[in-house]
């Protein structure tokens, strides 16, 4: 009986499995691009801190960005993507956000030349609004 | 010179190059797009809330750590590393032994920070990062003589 593994073919390239290969790498990139990406401002940047932990969700997350400008000697503060000129200004918004869902924490992003004075207001605008949870956000490396 | 007729309704049917292609294109793009992402994580502090009255008192052993304006950090006084110490050996030490005696004594073991406020932010994170090694989550700030 006749063998009907073609052993003495030549091998074609199959286009087939490149497809599918090529559409699993391009799903995997756009997978880590949109998730790393949210709410990223690539202006600041945050401090070394090579033992931080990994955030594992980010609900109930209060962003406040600082943004140092050194030539200005000025620090930019910004809750949520909207400028603030004073974190003080927002402890009434902290507060119904912490009353909705008591979970809530502030995530603080700031350039780590950022003097710590800006840092500790933000810190007391959330302990005034009754919100104990503070994380910093960092690098590690 | 006569030119061959061309049929106009012919069908080309799928073409898989030009797919290829734009899928290589879009690769290239998010695999670029990849290399430029920097993964951040997270110090989590617990500041110590508000005592509820009528409940019971809670002792704990409190740790007073100093950042002054020029990075030198203090912890009760005393001056641990140097100020161009990042890692902070030997205050992530002494951390780590006072949670461990803590620990031993059934005590909640809780940090005062007091940063200068002219101090860079970043020293302060040294400091957060070397009481995460040491296991101490609860740390109070306390800036300009007025805590929070």
């Amino acid at each position: 009986m006749a063998s009907s593994g073609g052993g003495d073919g030549e091998p074609e390239f199959q286009i087939a499995p490149l497809i599918d290969v090529l559409l699993v790498l391009l799903i995997f990139f756009m997978s880590i691009a949109s998730s790393a990406v949210t709410r990223y401002d690539p202006g600041i940047q945050v401090p070394l801190a090579p033992d931080a932990n990994k955030k594992e969700s980010s609900e109930g997350e209060l962003v406040f960005n600082i943004a140092w400008q050194s030539n200005d000697n000025l620090a930019v503060t910004t809750f949520e993507e909207t400028p603030v000129d004073e974190p003080a200004s927002v402890i009434p918004t902290l507060i119904v956000r912490k009353n909705a869902n008591p979970g809530v924490r502030i995530l603080i992003r700031a350039d780590s030349e950022t003097p710590v004075r800006y840092i500790n207001e933000v810190i007391q605008a959330g302990a005034q609004a009754g919100i104990i949870d503070i994380t910093f956000a960092t690098v590690a490396r | 010179m006569k030119m061959p007729k061309q049929s106009v309704n012919a069908d080309i049917g799928f073409q898989i190059a030009p797919m290829i292609d734009v899928v290589f294109v879009i690769l290239v793009f998010f695999m670029a797009l990849a290399g430029q992402i920097r993964i951040e994580q997270i110090l989590q502090t617990k500041l110590p809330g508000v005592a509820v009255a009528g409940a019971p008192t809670e002792f704990f052993d409190e740790q007073i750590l100093q950042v002054s304006e020029d990075g030198e950090v203090t912890l009760n006084d005393e001056i641990f590393d140097s100020p161009d110490s990042r890692n902070l050996p030997q205050l992530t030490n002494t951390l780590g032994q006072l949670q461990a005696s803590s620990d031993a004594a059934k005590t909640k073991l809780v940090v005062t920070l007091i940063s200068h406020p002219d101090s860079p932010y970043y020293r302060t994170i040294d400091v957060l990062n070397s009481l995460a090694v040491a296991g101490v989550t609860n740390v109070t700030f306390t800036a300009e003589l007025e805590e929070f």
